[in-house]
């Protein structure tokens, strides 16, 4: 890191204090399948600030991707999306996300405002197009110079040479470093990166989480959706933990790596290969069909007999957690 | 890998695909070879046509012996075909003028209805299939559906005997068939287009829905592909998002069935060319089959057969060549 | 979206929706039109009899009335009388000619299926080259060299329309030999011949007549075309692709209803076959997308 970029930002303690730039209330998304409905994201409330990073950690088949896709409005037609996601704009009105439709998703927002680094590299790139004219296309419908295109690439750790080959010539951490590229040339005030590492060894991941860090320290916003907790504990400002569709714990990263209140949580930084490296038991639950108590129940130490008939509260304690019986010992106010 | 690189096996493709068709050819034409054989009708009478009732039983002879007819019938075969690959196609009985001159004169004319009509059914179900398709379920979208289910039943001489009764008959503005005005001495391009304009409607309205509701699904199922959705995240504008992206990856199996969907455009030209009385090959054909006249009806299958194999060829090399993924010289 | 492709029925359900899905007022109207068509056309010598060769000159192309529900032709014989006589020949026609594809093409992709190999290789390349014959000319040559009759339009449409029939038993047959049951058959001691008839066929059958019926369409046009082109049945008798033919004459001198009758009779049943069809293979296999080409 450059002084000139510590300067800019002024967050000691990577604590985020500015202006909201994302305001979730109350989001949902429901599947209708053929003969059941899919339960994919339940009652989620977040805020994102300009300059935060927030990481969304969980287990695969939480519910994150299909947050991602519902924040840009990508789901397929059987989905059905309730609640708010507000995106604010210093210089423009505010825009709910879930009703502004998808003509003016697809004008104003997409790119430019909300960027997105898809999950599976392999499958988000055109097979007929080589990775500069994907990102050509790119840099030119917002504005920018096709000659950015190299400094993207080199950004990302992505030789540009390598540019010029078809994406299946690519190897996977190449792919991906190559879709993360595409993310950022419209250069968005906030990028959604869906498991932005997969593929990478350790000094490119390393590399991409920095990359990442960078952004947000000048000023804008990172939503990394990760089921690796040492990412989000190098790089996160804020954690929200994801399970069966919702949000169980919400909190700054150093509290929550340090005193995790959720037992889930709890039980995610035991299975740490520097920690307990031990696995949290059991399965989650199908989202289509959660019990009518906490979701986590089944596989929580702390359960009683409360947790599997009522769902839990949400307790709003210096972060969110919502649990019947948190753990309320150690530094946690 | 340039794509140079990547076509170099176009040559052994080519040989290996040869080697497939010929024999299957080879015995395709026996087949039909028998069959004629096995025909009622007599070449000999054929040939003299209105004369052979007057012919006396010598001169008949006479003409068989000419021709071979009572020759054993895997020798009439041999000569037969090894004349055809010789580029001799043989003698038509039903127009007596040699089967080359028969095709030279008529093959151009089905074959530029049939182009046209390739070009714009293909023009339009692309557009009008990704359009529907980007919308899926709207308004557009279902009433392109209905429309290509309609059309798809309804037979291509059907058709056009309805387009006649309303465009040249009820209203006026086209004529109802031939390929100039009876009234001209010579023919002009504008003339013949003008004439051309419904047969080539009709033969490009009949075969679209096939085409239309293809590509409409292929583009619907591509637009839930990862990498549409990423392009769309990107925010790149709707139009290259479906016509950069979605169409651009759909079309490639497109093009292999436009290959195989072209019989049935070549039998639609026939009926086609039939309403209109176009002086195409399908008037001939038709003749040919009233006289049974072998000859010209076996080159015209074979003929077709072989250019609808170099067709489907030709679209899979297309496809090599516009698939980056595929090598050809592996 | 891993998390989504974790759980294919999710997409499944997605891409249900490209189907054809005919609402349920359709498939019963679609039903009644084909019970009526099919009804129509077997009872019809009962109870409304044609002679064939009847004409009434003296009433030739009059219009549409109550007297001539879909007018006259140039011969002055009543359309809709005709086109029910049309239809039960074309019907009677397409439905044997369906038939023999349907036994030709389960022959040939029977012994491919279960041959495989070579065999089944060689046999494929065949139907592969017999199918970029424009299937039109060589029907028209069948019929050119048979002479025109009943017998010849039957043998020009079964002899060109079954190799989409044995490309489906083929298929149906090589997916099947990999299929856990046969092995087990097989390990149990049952011969070939046993698997084939106890195991196989009664997969395959379903597939079959589906197959079949949605040929019926494609016979009943092949059939029209033919007798639309003087080739195929006798001039004198009603049927669909006849009756347009004629009526293309009086087209022109402006009675364009002569053609209209046969003209919707084909398109109403081909659309009802193709409706209670769709219906049916969403039944037959909800997982293969289904393509309602005709």
């Amino acid at each position: 890191m450059t002084t000139t970029e510590r300067l800019t930002a002024p967050t000691p303690g990577r604590r985020a204090v500015r202006r909201p730039l994302l305001a979730v209330d109350g989001l949902g998304v429901q599947f209708r399948l053929r003969d059941t409905r899919m339960h994919a994201v339940t009652d989620l409330n977040l805020t994102v600030r300009a300059g935060e990073l927030l990481a969304v950690v969980g287990e695969s088949g939480c519910g994150k991707s299909v947050l991602a896709h519902a924040l840009l409005g990508l789901l397929p037609g059987n989905a059905t999306v309730t609640g708010h996601a507000v995106l604010h704009h210093p210089d423009a009105d505010p825009v709910d996300l879930v009703t502004c439709g998808q003509r003016h998703l697809a004008r104003r927002v997409r790119g430019r405002r909300v960027g997105l680094v898809p999950q599976s590299p392999a499958t988000a790139l055109n097979p007929v197009r080589t990775g500069r004219r994907l990102l050509t296309e790119t840099l030119r419908a917002h504005g920018r110079r096709r000659e950015d295109g190299d400094q993207l690439a080199v950004d990302v750790g992505l030789d540009p040479a390598d540019l010029d080959r078809y994406p299946h010539e690519l190897s996977g951490g190449m792919a991906q470093r190559l879709v993360t590229a595409l993310a950022l040339a419209p250069d968005p005030s906030l990028l959604i990166a869906d498991e932005p590492t997969t593929g990478l060894d350790r000094p490119l991941v390393d590399h991409t989480l920095d990359l990442l860090r960078r952004r947000c320290d000048e000023g804008s916003a990172v939503v990394l959706i990760t089921h690796d907790l040492a990412a989000a504990q190098r790089v996160a400002d804020t954690v929200a933990v994801m399970y069966a569709s919702r949000i169980v714990e919400h909190r700054d990263a150093d509290q929550l790596f340090t005193a995790p209140t959720h037992p889930y949580a709890a039980a995610l930084l035991d299975a740490l290969p520097d920690r307990a490296f031990r696995p949290v038991p059991g399965d989650p639950p199908m989202l289509t069909a959660l019990p009518a108590g906490c979701a986590f129940a089944p596989r929580c130490p702390r359960r009683t007999d409360i947790c599997a008939s009522q769902p839990p509260p949400t307790a709003v304690t210096g972060g969110a957690v919502a649990c019947h019986h948190p753990i309320t010992t150690g530094a946690v106010t | 890998m340039t794509r140079s690189g990547r076509l170099a096996g176009a040559g052994a493709v080519v040989r290996r695909r040869l080697l497939v068709a010929v024999p299957v050819l080879a015995a395709t034409s026996i087949g039909m070879f028998a069959l004629g054989a096995a025909s009622p009708v007599d070449p000999a009478k054929q040939y003299a046509g209105a004369a052979a009732f007057t012919a006396t039983e010598e001169n008949l002879a006479q003409i068989r012996a000419n021709w071979g007819v009572d020759d054993p019938l895997p020798v009439q075969y041999l000569r037969w075909i090894g004349n055809l690959v010789q580029g001799d196609l043989g003698w038509s009985t039903s127009r007596h003028e040699p089967v080359a001159s028969v095709l030279a004169a008529r093959a151009g004319w089905t074959l530029l209805l049939i182009g046209v009509s390739l070009a714009l059914v293909l023009a339009a179900s692309l557009l009008l299939g990704a359009l529907a398709a980007y919308r899926r379920g709207g308004l557009f979208d279902r009433a392109l559906r209905t429309a290509a289910y309609a059309v798809q039943s309804m037979p291509v001489f059907w058709l056009g005997l309805a387009a006649i009764a309303v465009f040249a008959l009820a209203l006026g503005w086209l004529p109802a068939g031939g390929l100039t005005d009876v009234t001209a001495t010579s023919t002009s391009w504008g003339d013949v287009a003008h004439h051309l304009i419904l047969p080539v409607g009709v033969l490009a309205v009949s075969q679209a829905p096939w085409f239309v509701l293809f590509v409409r699904d292929a583009v619907a199922e591509s637009m839930r592909d990862d990498h549409v959705l990423a392009a769309r995240a990107r925010g790149l504008p709707g139009r290259t998002v479906l016509f950069g992206h979605a169409l651009r990856t759909a079309l490639l199996p497109f093009l292999t069935l436009v290959g195989t969907h072209l019989p049935e455009l070549v039998g639609g030209a026939v009926l086609v060319e039939t309403v209109f009385s176009l002086p195409g090959l399908g008037a001939v054909t038709v003749a040919a089959a009233m006289g049974s006249d072998f000859p010209l009806l076996a080159a015209i299958t074979l003929v077709t057969t072989a250019v609808v194999l170099a067709a489907n060829l030709a679209t899979d090399l297309a496809y090599a060549a516009a698939d980056p993924r595929v090598r050809l010289d592996g | 979206m891993a998390d989504l492709a974790a759980r294919p029925a999710l997409l499944r359900t997605a891409r249900s929706r490209l189907r054809l899905r005919p609402g349920q007022a359709g498939v019963v109207t679609a039903g009644l039109v084909l019970v009526v068509a099919v009804v129509g056309s077997l009872l019809a010598p009962l109870v409304w009899p044609l002679d064939q060769s009847a004409v009434a000159l003296d009433q030739t192309r009059s219009a549409p009335s109550w007297a001539h529900l879909a007018g006259t032709d140039d011969l002055g014989r009543d359309v809709a009388h005709r086109a029910v006589y049309g239809l039960r020949v074309s019907l009677l026609v397409g439905a044997v000619a369906a038939l023999v594809a349907t036994v030709l093409g389960g022959v040939v992709g029977g012994i491919a299926g279960t041959l495989g190999g070579r065999v089944d290789r060689i046999l494929m390349r065949v139907v592969d080259t017999i199918a970029a014959m424009p299937h039109l000319l060589l029907g028209i040559f069948i019929v050119a060299m048979l002479r025109p009759s009943l017998g010849a339009v039957i043998a020009s449409v079964g002899l060109t329309h079954w190799l989409s029939t044995a490309r489906i038993v083929r298929s149906e047959l090589l997916s099947l030999r990999t299929r856990p049951f046969v092995d087990a058959a097989i390990n149990g001691g049952a011969g070939r011949r046993r698997v084939l008839v106890r195991h196989l066929l009664p997969h395959v059958l379903p597939r079959l007549a589906l197959a079949t019926t949605l040929m019926i369409p494609h016979a009943v046009w092949h059939e029209t075309a033919l007798s639309f082109l003087g080739l195929g049945l006798p001039p004198h008798l009603a049927s669909l692709g006849n009756m347009i033919n004629d009526g293309q004459g009086s087209l022109l001198t402006g009675a364009w209803w002569a053609s209209l009758a046969p003209g919707a009779v084909i398109v109403v049943v081909t659309l009802a076959i193709a409706v209670l069809a769709a219906r049916w293979r969403d039944r037959l296999d909800p997982r293969v997308r289904a393509e309602l080409h005709l």
